[in-house]
């Protein structure tokens, strides 16, 4: 009998050293069965690029669009963006999808400059990446967590926020980094980058046009506006070699959807087809590629199927559009739309941009023109602001529709079309577009502006900060606008933040001004 | 103009609901009242009516259950004076002074106390046997088994009798009313309803708080407990995804027939030596064994049937149709009249006035041909609810001999729920041999399998996939019979056709095309030997195993939606298991008047989780589900986890004199979840927990009335690491679903924690225990505070952090909290009893410490910035989101020029989500045969936000918004002058939709938020045990049949339903944000029970 006493507590005691011990195998058992403990910048790449323009054309198309007369929700409720007026909701999605792509951008940074995996290419992308994103952010909201923003895995859960001169000072240099490291030429995985497929050179000028976006902003702000200048007359006029820009349509910066898997069409993964086509298109958009029989409008030689390039459908008496910022219970009625993917005419699919490649805008070389043709009305660089404004023209439609001034059909085409084509030419003064040098400059800058409009049509919220620069194109005014009439300056900050960044969300807003959407941004002020 | 004074200001239509609120308190608390006065006076009768004369007793006394005399019971005085006893048939004769309290004493019986006045022949006096109270014994932590006297924590025992006597869907909402201090979160999600144990409040703000559940020794949590989510599934699921369904768990699925009783071990000290995962206390269940006791076989025959049906509706309006803004008629479709005005989903339309309109033709799918007259479809809506039908039948067979028992059951039961196609089905079969195979070794085992299957459950929340979503949509002009025939003309199975506006799905088709199936096995069981070595030592060998096999399945049709145009087809697998090992040595010593027990134990966990799922999002031809069918590639959505937790422990107790009992326990943990792919440091934890109790009637010579009193006071401590593994080291997940060719990784959206440490709750606790008058009054009295820290929490962060939450370890919530449970015969008079039990708890925690945070958001709603917030003084479940602005007095500003209620821009307090108080009545009367139960249940002091009600309003469905349609409203409150003064708001809007939705709607988050108080009358049952004559002629041993109800009224203010609702989260059920729930409903059942 004692025997087995001892025994047993001989056993038991062992036992108990083997549990004691048994936490060896902890480092295995928890280590995550599914997710990888490291990444590549290449395996990086992709899906942040994917996640940044998706969120940044759903914005679009709810907000940017109906603030900037592009299309109208047919509404009588409250709160309508087109009305200056929108929920504090609207606030969260960009601030929330935004910075949290950031996080991979940096990490794309890092990584490419360890040692194991070096590639300035990835580097220089990720820079470029993080400022194109940074600018977006701080272009809606106004200051926003930057030198503090992304460190979590440092510690910092309630960054500060930085004023939008401090942010836009390093984004310029960020975008000089990147100039030089991709100045190196690194190959990278063409699988990896969904934008030029691998093309480094193109993500350079992609970077430097974005450098003179963002110095264009800032051209016109008193304090800063002499050194800014000066940065553009050296990248256009004294040095263009070391920053090159796009210089076709083929450098456009576009996110293209195939279609299959992770590159199908944000509008079609996250818009309802009958949502699709509830808003009606405004008269301001409309009205103007009407009267210029501007050719994207155009059915019978650039349309297919009965639908014209972008998909517009046509209202009670032909492409007409309603006009936006009407009164509550004024009975507006819709009028041409944008057909959805599944829209049938003539029983067979349509051409439609619920599901077009090209919607993925980032920059396009037609954008870049516009700039440099203000910067050349306004004395700032040497070149031709007529040249300048006409390649834009040109490079919108050609953007659209690349055989131009040929049919869609037509496989003939062997050169592009110049802006000293006949054919342009004529299409310029039939639409009473042609550049008047001796007007005043606020009449250039509407010319400018208003064709640039066009350019920017889908560019993430583009048109809004534009418009908010400049003013133009000088949008007509409805009687039912809210805000006093005066188009937003920013979105408020999401709600959430005054819960979980309270103490920086305070002094963010005692430096700014109130967290409306009436108070202007740092630049935006005189 | 008469609407305009009839109408209110939100805050004033809150002070309403208050004295609303008021009236239900005097309503519902007059018949308690009444009931306390007259137990009042029950307790004072027998000296208001004694007279001084000796009185002459005859009469026999009987047991209770079969009618017998009782031989050689004696008869004493309160001076405890002998007065006679009874002969061998149980007759008595006896003389005593008029108005002497007599007692009826036999042992194995409970005492009788009886005052007569006046002489009496033929007297039937009914002796209960004894349930042994005083030495009653408690199933703890580890099943040991321990005399309730000697523990130092608070318990509560549910016999499994009291979960049956009205059986609900799951059982575990019987619990409800019947233990102080605990909580149910329901799901209100499908016939399945699972439940969530909350014990003593909250006090993990990570929301980790679920109580342990233990079966026969296998903690079932974090096995077949656990409740799995399907990726991506939220019940706000507005961007057309699959909506959640409640696919229930194997806490659901115990059998309440088979549960012998439910010790509820409420503090941490309690579950000490449970370890980490019992530090929201315990609930544990033992199922049945077979009894030695009776000869031969017992066969026991359980049929119940049950019916429900939905007991309180939104107060939907029924005066104004399809439309906006008062229009002066109706068109489906652009017509004669005018243009279309029936894309809306408001019912802000023309008025029911005899006119006719051209309206929808559900047999054309079109507008009909001529103008129809527009009606209401009073009710229409709701009509689309059932009876839901439940079938319970189970027998049971149960036997044996000195040395082996066993019981055997099969049970079956057939739902069929309130919504077309949907319920479940369910055969569980459980097992329990007990062997005495020598005087040294007994081997056990239990054995319960369960298989669970439903064609059908549905989708819950608000989404267009929702029926709760349709609800909402729907017109009170239109008859929903008309979407009967849910396909398009000529389109059958590709296109759905629903009439109005796009958002929601026809509910027809979603009853029949969306098709949420599931499949689960499970079995849990334990086998264990015990050997004594001496009468001293012993060792107790057990291994217990929980492990369930689920096979789901997502049906869609073609057109389910924006995201799934060509259908969809989903599978998931679970397979999960958890297998426990465990030792106990005890060493039980008794030297004179002292006791000594020593117990050492260890065990081994291990935990595994697997689910694959398959999705084929697009498929070729319609209808047809299956993997081969699909139109793109397949998508796998893999999740798997694993962890292991490694424990020894230690108890020693100590007992003086039968009175004064000492325990000491200590443990460690090492988890491997704590552990990284890089170390295991911080993996193991050590706790301890001392408590004691003396019983103080025992060594005290106490007065006669107390008949029991003891005191007890615990301290203890229990860390836990938490049930989910990896989130200690940053690892890459696969970004986008898997859709990029090749493979591409994303950085997680939740930021791991390297360094995360285990949670360390410490409690004290002091109670009471005390029974008066021969047990007649019971008292049950714990007090418990303590804290804490360290949680681990999913902390919401700025998104600028380049994240959207982050681990850690933060923050200290005290918790501090008071139960009381009273029992008492009130009554006891010949054949008629009366007996009541109450129970009272209140618990309130202050957030202490947030590691310098000023505040952590743990939770956020859909809409108007609602969101639960956790800040330094604050208390767990805070409320908050944007409201009314307001004057300094408190009145709502409205806005001068459009007459708009203004809403704040920065989110206000609305108040906290968890209850302050909870209480609940029950009483028991019975008569010969006869019985009848009754028991209310309340709480008080809680709010939540009602996603159904902003809805509701913002659409103009309910009644409320029909005050100043359409001859203006005035907002109640003031305006805000330009020179900073108020004065009254004198702005009539005519735009009324606008108006309620600034009252009520999407941006005001304090509209819509009401007081979740309320009353219920939980249970109700009523049944009729056939005599002892009647069953022996029919060859039966026992026989009874009852009737029940359950959930009969709720009064509360809560506008929609339920408000004990709870809300799907993922695995968990959360509360404070109501999004879509489904009816709550009202059971009535019958139950007959045999016994061969």
């Amino acid at each position: 009998m004692k025997k087995i006493i001892y025994s047993t507590i001989l056993t038991l005691t062992c036992s108990v050293m083997v549990l004691t011990s048994c936490k060896k195998d902890f480092t295995e058992i928890n280590t995550d069965p599914i997710n990888s403990p490291t990444s590549t910048p290449a395996q990086l790449l992709a899906p942040a690029l994917v996640n940044t323009v998706g969120a940044g054309m759903l914005r679009n198309r709810n907000f940017n669009n109906e603030l900037m007369q592009v299309t109208v929700s047919l509404s009588d409720a409250d709160a309508q963006v087109f009305r200056y007026e929108y929920r504090r909701t609207f606030a969260d999605y960009l601030w929330n999808s935004w910075f949290v792509q950031l996080t991979n951008f940096k990490d794309i940074y890092t990584k490419a400059g360890e040692t194991v995996t070096l590639n300035k290419s990835y580097q220089g992308i990720a820079l470029i990446s993080q400022v194109w994103i940074f600018s977006m952010l701080s272009d809606t909201y106004g200051d926003i967590p930057y030198t503090d923003a992304l460190k979590a895995r440092e510690g910092i859960l309630e960054p500060k926020f930085d004023t939008q001169k401090a942010i836009y000072l390093d984004m310029f240099a960020k975008l000089e980094e990147a100039n030089t490291l991709l100045a190196a030429n690194t190959s990278i995985l063409a699988s990896s980058d969904p934008i030029y497929a691998g093309n480094v050179s193109k993500w350079r000028k992609f970077g430097n046009s974005l450098y003179l976006r963002l110095l264009m902003r800032l051209s016109g702000k008193a304090e800063v506006s002499a050194t800014v200048i000066a940065k553009i007359k050296q990248m256009v006029d004294t040095s263009p070699g070391t920053y090159p820009v796009m210089a076709s349509n083929d450098d456009s910066a576009i996110l293209r959807w195939t279609g299959t898997g992770a590159y199908t069409s944000p509008y079609v993964t996250n818009v309802r087809e009958q949502d699709w086509r509830a808003p009606s298109i405004s008269s301001f958009f409309i009205d103007h590629l009407r009267d210029w029989q501007h050719p994207v409008l155009n059915i019978t030689t650039y349309g297919k199927g009965g639908v014209n390039r972008w998909g517009i459908a046509q209202g009670k008496s032909g492409f007409q559009g309603v006009p936006s910022g009407y009164l509550p219970g004024a009975g507006i009625a819709t009028e041409s739309y944008f057909y959805s993917s599944a829209s049938l005419v003539s029983s067979a699919l349509v051409t439609n941009l619920q599901n077009d490649p090209l919607t993925g805008m980032i920059l396009n070389y037609a954008e870049l023109n516009f700039a440099l043709s203000e910067a050349a009305a306004k004395g700032y660089i040497a070149g031709s602001a007529e040249n300048y404004y006409k390649t834009g023209i040109l490079n919108t439609i050609t953007t659209w529709l690349p055989n131009w001034p040929n049919a869609t059909a037509s496989t003939t085409v062997t050169t592009p079309a110049t802006i000293t084509d006949a054919a342009f030419t004529s299409y310029l003064s039939a639409a009473d577009i042609t550049w008047n040098n001796s007007a005043s400059l606020d009449a250039k800058m509407e010319q400018i502006h208003l064709q640039k409009y066009y350019a920017l049509f889908l560019v993430d919220l583009e048109q809004w900060f534009e418009y908010r620069r400049t003013g133009h194109p000088v949008l007509p005014k409805g009687a039912g606008l809210k805000n006093g009439g005066i188009m937003p300056a920013r979105m408020t900050y999401p709600v959430y933040i005054q819960s979980a960044n309270p103490t920086n969300y305070k002094s963010a807003v005692a430096a700014q001004g109130a967290d409306e959407i009436y108070t202007q941004v740092w630049w935006q002020k005189p | 103009m008469r609407n305009n004074t009839e109408h209110n200001s939100s805050r004033k239509m809150r002070k309403n609901s208050t004295q609303k609120f008021t009236d239900y308190w005097r309503r519902a608390l007059s018949p308690i009242l009444v009931a306390l006065l007259l137990l009042g006076q029950l307790l004072l009768s027998p000296s208001l009516y004694a007279q001084n004369g000796t009185i002459i007793l005859k009469g026999t006394i009987v047991d209770d259950e079969n009618g017998q005399g009782i031989p050689g019971l004696t008869i004493r005085d309160n001076t405890k004076k002998f007065l006679g006893s009874t002969n061998d048939k149980g007759d008595f004769t006896f003389s005593t002074i008029s108005g002497t309290a007599l007692t009826f004493t036999m042992i194995g019986y409970e005492p009788v106390n009886r005052t007569f006045t006046r002489s009496q022949d033929g007297l039937t006096i009914r002796l209960k046997p004894a349930t042994d109270q005083l030495n009653e014994v408690v199933v703890t932590a580890l099943g040991i088994k321990r005399e309730e006297k000697s523990l130092g924590y608070a318990t509560t025992t549910i016999q499994g009798t009291q979960l049956t006597d009205a059986v609900s869907g799951n059982w575990t909402d019987a619990l409800s009313g019947k233990v102080a201090g605990l909580n149910l979160v329901r799901s209100n999600a499908g016939p399945t309803g699972s439940i969530k144990i909350i014990l003593r409040g909250e006090n993990n703000l990570g929301g980790n708080n679920e109580a342990l559940v233990v079966v026969d020794g296998v903690v079932i949590n974090s096995g077949s407990g656990r409740r799995t989510a399907n990726a991506g599934e939220t019940v706000y699921g507005t961007g057309s995804d699959n909506m959640p369904a409640d696919y229930g768990g194997g806490l659901n699925d115990i059998n309440p027939e088979d549960i012998e009783n439910v010790t509820v071990l409420k503090g941490p000290g309690a579950a000490a030596l449970y370890g980490q995962r019992g530090a929201n206390g315990a609930v544990i269940i033992t199922t049945k064994s077979g009894s030695s006791k009776r000869k031969g076989l017992g066969i026991t025959i359980n049929s119940n049937a049950s019916l429900e049906s939905v007991n309180r509706w939104p107060d939907l309006q029924y005066e104004y149709g399809q439309g906006l803004a008062g229009a002066g008629y109706y068109s489906y479709g652009a017509g004669p009249d005018g243009a279309s005005t029936s894309g809306t989903s408001s019912a802000y339309g023309p008025k029911f006035d005899g006119q006719s309109f051209y309206q929808y033709d559900p047999a054309t799918q079109a507008q009909g041909k001529t103008r129809t007259p527009w009606v209401p479809y009073t009710n229409g809506v709701n009509s689309f609810f059932d009876v839901g039908q439940t079938y319970t039948n189970s027998v049971s067979v149960d036997g044996g001999t000195d040395n082996t028992t066993a019981r055997f059951s099969v049970t079956n039961v057939q739902n069929k729920w309130i919504t077309p196609n949907t319920g479940y089905g369910r055969n569980s079969v459980a097992l329990s041999v007990n062997s005495k195979v020598n005087d040294k070794l007994t081997i056990s085992s239990k054995v319960n399998y369960t298989n669970k299957f439903s064609d059908n459950l549905p989708g819950a929340g608000y989404g267009n996939q929702s029926l709760m979503y349709w609800y909402i949509f729907w017109q009170p002009s239109a008859d929903p019979n008309g979407l009967r025939n849910y396909w398009k003309n000529g389109q059958e199975g590709r296109a759905i056709q629903y009439p109005f506006s796009s958002f929601p799905e026809n509910p027809y088709a979603i009853s029949y095309e969306f098709i949420n199936k599931s499949v689960r096995s499970g079995i849990t069981g334990n086998v264990q030997a015990a050997y004594n070595f001496t009468k001293e030592l012993s060792l107790q060998v057990r291994t217990a195993l929980d492990f369930s096999y689920e096979q789901r399945e997502q049906d869609r049709p073609y057109d389910a939606g924006t995201k799934l145009p060509k259908g969809s087809y989903r599978t998931q697998n679970i397979y999960s298991q958890e297998a426990t090992s465990d030792f106990l040595l005890r060493y039980n010593k008794k030297v004179s008047d002292f006791s000594i027990s020593a117990t050492a134990g260890g065990s081994i966990l291990r935990n595994k989780y697997n689910k694959d799922e398959i999705r084929a999002d697009s498929l070729i031809y319609p209808q047809l589900y299956s993997v081969s069918n699909s139109a793109g590639v397949l998508v796998s959505v893999p999740d798997k986890s694993r962890y292991n937790i490694n424990s020894v422990y230690g108890l020693l107790s100590l007992g003086y004199k039968d009175y004064l009992y000492l325990d000491i326990t200590g443990r460690t943990d090492w988890t491997s979840i704590l552990a990284t792919p890089e170390r295991t440091n911080n993996s193991g934890f050590f706790y301890p927990s001392a408590s004691a109790s003396f019983v103080a009637s025992d060594f005290f010579k106490l007065p006669k009335t107390i008949s029991f009193a003891k005191v007890r006071a615990s301290y203890s401590q229990v860390g836990s690491g938490g049930t989910t593994p990896y989130i200690t080291s940053y690892t890459y997940p696969i970004a986008n679903g898997g859709l990029f060719p090749g493979g591409a990784l994303q950085n997680p959206l939740v930021l791991p924690n390297p360094d995360l440490q285990p949670l360390l709750t410490t409690t004290y606790e002091v109670g009471a225990d005390i029974r008066l008058f021969n047990n007649r009054l019971n008292f049950d009295l714990a007090l418990y505070s303590g804290n804490t820290k360290n949680q681990i929490l999913y902390r919401i962060v700025d998104r600028s952090t380049g994240y959207n939450q982050t681990i850690i370890n933060a923050g200290r919530v005290n918790n501090k909290g008071i139960e009381l449970a009273v029992n008492g015969t009130i009554l006891q008079t010949g054949a008629f009893k009366w007996s009541s039990t109450g129970t009272f708890s209140s618990n309130k925690n202050v957030i202490a410490d947030l590691n310098g945070d000023s505040s952590v958001v743990l939770r956020t709603g859909p809409v108007a910035g609602g969101q639960i917030v956790a800040k330094v003084g604050g208390s767990m479940g805070d409320l908050y989101g944007r409201g009314f602005q307001r004057s300094p007095d408190g009145q709502i500003i409205y806005d001068k020029a459009t007459g708009f209620a203004k809403i704040t821009d920065d989110v206000i307090y609305l108040g906290n989500t968890t209850p302050k108080f909870k209480f609940s009545f029950g009483n028991e009367f019975s008569y010969k045969q006869f019985r009848l139960n009754v028991l209310f249940d309340a709480q008080v002091g809680g709010v939540a936000h009602s996603l159904m009600n902003y809805k509701l309003v913002e659409q103009g469905k309910t009644k409320n918004t029909l005050p100043g349609r359409y001859n203006g409203i005035i907002g109640d409150g003031v305006n805000l002058n330009a020179d900073g003064t108020y004065s009254k708001n004198t702005t009539t809007t005519f735009d009324v939709d606008s108006y309620y939705r600034a009252q009520m709607g999407a941006d005001n988050a304090e509209g819509s938020t009401f007081s979740t108080d309320f009353i219920k009358f939980r249970e109700a049952r009523f049944d009729y045990t056939f005599s002892k004559r009647i069953t022996s002629s029919l060859g039966l041993q026992r026989a009874t049949i009852g009737v029940y109800g359950r959930n009969l009224f709720i009064w509360t203010p809560w506008p929609i339903f339920d408000p004990e609702f709870g809300t799907l989260a993922g695995t968990d059920i959360v509360q404070g944000f109501e999004t879509g729930q489904f009816p709550s409903t009202r059971t009535f059942g019958l139950n007959l029970v045999i016994g061969l």
